[in-house]
């Protein structure tokens, strides 16, 4: 299970909301224990898709070891990634799957009509053929 | 020897460790020697067959190896090994919820494609908030509109200007007998709609310009070319790859189809395959050559598959492939199709940045802009059917030559002309008499006037083109000549 910190979580809910109706995307600090994974910061990312980016998100790898590295320096973990949905459920779509890697969760806030409506995180497989739901909590 | 950084998630596999330092020479070695100590590590990074899974990049310091040396890249004692995944996604549906949800009705039609997993909710409102333009109406946009409205393309924009011919009928199944005469437009548009009254159909009125393509394109997300002529097949290809669109294209002649995907995210385009229209006049149109009426159902439903594909994004499109079909051999084949580097729309070095003159470019007069002053003038090599019945009556002293196939003088012919096809004009000069007075015709007038300039250089002295051809004859003359 996930449990996404208040700070971190209003922090998340802004970033989605300024970015409608586009998606955003970003990173998750915080800590694992076993399988519990606690989320303390969130780390705003560029949203690096090239094209309409209503529909997509794309993480450059090189912001991402960025975000390791913040996480290391703070003593944190990166435990996962967040992006939106605007005006569209929060699940994990085709895209998202052929796009994910298993290591981390996948939170997804829904937008509708620019405001946050539900959310949910996802745990892909390793062959990126599946994702299973996390109990998400905020 | 190097420091290898381990992502929190896969510190499960090395003991907690968040850095592992090991021996190696290069990425792959000190990679290997990761992959050994820790064997369940390995999975995580490598596929069953050895191969680093498609998610994960491997840095160098700030250097991904995908730009250095891959695998042999070297590491020194200090670098840094990093084990990044790439991340991308999205919802994929673009447009909002309410516009492409599927109402109560919506979701029993389309009952056969949610239930196909590549298809599904997700896939029928794709093709819900899709956009498609079909430029022509006619034999291959017969197919294409009835079954791209079937399946449930939210939008369809159709460019047509033309009315309904009984010469249609034999294959453009979208126009019924009764439809002869009116606009092909309004035809399709009520078939599309009687078949689908879910989707928005956009009628375009217009013969497609250089003056109007990007304008008429742009709003729509994929172009069907179902032309039959090259100044609009190249005009079309032009603004897709100005536009970035990618153009489905397919062609028909007689028993022989092609069809292929161009301009599609970075493939080759028609210029690519055909950086030259043909001379004019070398390929006959299918008014000129004719074609078997079930052609167009076989290679619009192609184009219609292929669109129908992109818009799903699902399957490998028909992309750098041009697929051949042969109905009399019942044989598909396939040509590869290459991006040519010197191609002067999509190439390296551009030389057509906006549309051009196709119609000058192509070496054939544009129907839309006829030049007045041509029109009006009598050639004096030309002869009315009106003067030729006049000279028949009177019992004058001439020849009457048809240069057509002998399977279009079976259809119909003047009873006095003489058969001679185009063809075999040259070789036959000697069944004719370089003083008499001869007149030539052909269908409606193209072949005859080629015959015309055979017979003047071969130094004939009275030689006359029937103006309009034997479908002028039915017209003017003699009306119980069936027209083909």
């Amino acid at each position: 299970m996930i449990r996404i910190e208040p700070e971190a979580w209003e922090a998340m809910v802004s970033h989605a909301r300024q970015t409608y109706p586009n998606e955003c995307c970003g990173a998750m600090l915080g800590s694992i224990d076993d399988s519990q994974k606690s989320v303390q910061v969130a780390l705003r990312l560029q949203n690096a898709y090239e094209g309409a980016q209503a529909a997509r998100y794309e993480l450059r790898p090189q912001d991402l070891l960025a975000a390791d590295k913040a996480a290391r320096e703070h003593n944190m973990d990166l435990v996962g990634i967040y992006h939106s949905h605007p005006d569209c459920d929060a699940y994990f779509s085709k895209t998202d799957l052929q796009n994910s890697c298993p290591w981390y969760s996948f939170v997804v806030l829904s937008i509708q009509k620019g405001e946050f409506h539900h959310a949910n995180s996802w745990l892909p497989n390793a062959d990126q053929t599946d994702a299973a739901k996390e109990e998400l909590t905020y | 020897m190097a420091k290898i950084l381990i992502p929190t998630p896969l510190r499960q596999y090395t003991g907690k460790q968040d850095s592992v330092t090991l021996p190696g020479s290069t990425v792959g070695e000190v990679l290997t020697a990761l992959t050994t100590q820790h064997a369940d590590l390995r999975k995580q990074i490598y596929t069953d067959e050895g191969k680093l899974r498609s998610f994960v990049n491997v840095y160098v310091n700030d250097e991904d190896i995908r730009y250095l040396s891959k695998d042999a890249t070297p590491v020194k004692e200090n670098d840094t090994i990093s084990i990044v995944p790439s991340i991308a996604g999205g919802s994929t549906v673009a447009a909002p919820p309410e516009q492409n949800m599927l109402s109560k009705d919506e979701i029993l039609r389309y009952s056969r494609h949610l239930i196909i997993p590549e298809v599904g909710m997700e896939g029928q409102q794709k093709l819900k908030a899709a956009k498609v333009l079909l430029v022509g109406a006619g034999g291959l946009g017969a197919p294409l509109g009835l079954y791209l409205a079937a399946a449930g393309v939210g939008r369809l924009g159709i460019v047509d200007f033309d009315v309904v011919d009984f010469t249609n009928l034999q294959r453009q199944v979208i126009h019924h007998t009764q439809d002869v005469g009116r606009k092909k437009l309004d035809s399709a548009a009520e078939k599309m709609l009687a078949i689908n009254p879910h989707v928005q159909i956009v009628r375009h009125e217009v013969a497609l310009s250089s003056d109007n393509a990007l304008d008429i394109l742009k709003d729509y997300d994929i172009i069907i070319d179902g032309t039959d002529n090259f100044p609009t097949r190249y005009l079309v290809n032009d603004a897709c790859v100005l536009l970035g669109k990618p153009n489905v294209y397919g062609s028909i002649f007689r028993f022989e189809g092609q069809a292929t995907v161009f301009a599609y995210e970075g493939g080759p385009c028609y210029r690519c395959l055909y950086p030259e229209p043909p001379p004019p006049g070398l390929v006959p149109s299918c008014a000129e050559g004719g074609v078997l009426g079930i052609l167009p159902g076989t290679i619009g439903l192609i184009q219609a598959t292929e669109a129908v594909k992109l818009i799903l994004g699902i399957g490998e499109p028909l992309v750098g492939r041009l697929l051949l079909y042969d109905a009399l051999g019942m044989r598909f084949r396939e040509l590869k199709l290459r991006k040519n580097p010197e191609c002067p729309v999509c190439g390296e070095n551009r030389t057509i940045t906006k549309l051009i003159d196709y119609h000058q470019f192509c070496g054939v007069p544009n129907p839309q802009k006829p030049a007045p002053a041509q029109e009006t003038k009598v050639d004096e090599g030309e002869i009315d059917p009106v003067e030729v019945k006049a000279k028949m009556d009177r019992g004058d002293n001439f020849v009457l030559i048809d240069v057509r196939e002998p399977h279009e003088y079976q259809i119909c012919n003047i009873p006095t002309a003489k058969l001679i096809p185009l063809g075999e004009v040259p070789r036959r000069l000697n069944e004719l008499d370089k003083n008499a007075d001869i007149v030539i015709h052909c269908k409606s007038g193209v072949r005859s006037a080629r015959a015309c300039g055979i017979l003047k250089q071969a130094g004939f002295q009275h030689v006359r083109n029937m103006r309009g051809g034997i479908l002028a004859w039915s017209d003017t003359v003699d009306r119980s000549v069936p027209k083909y």
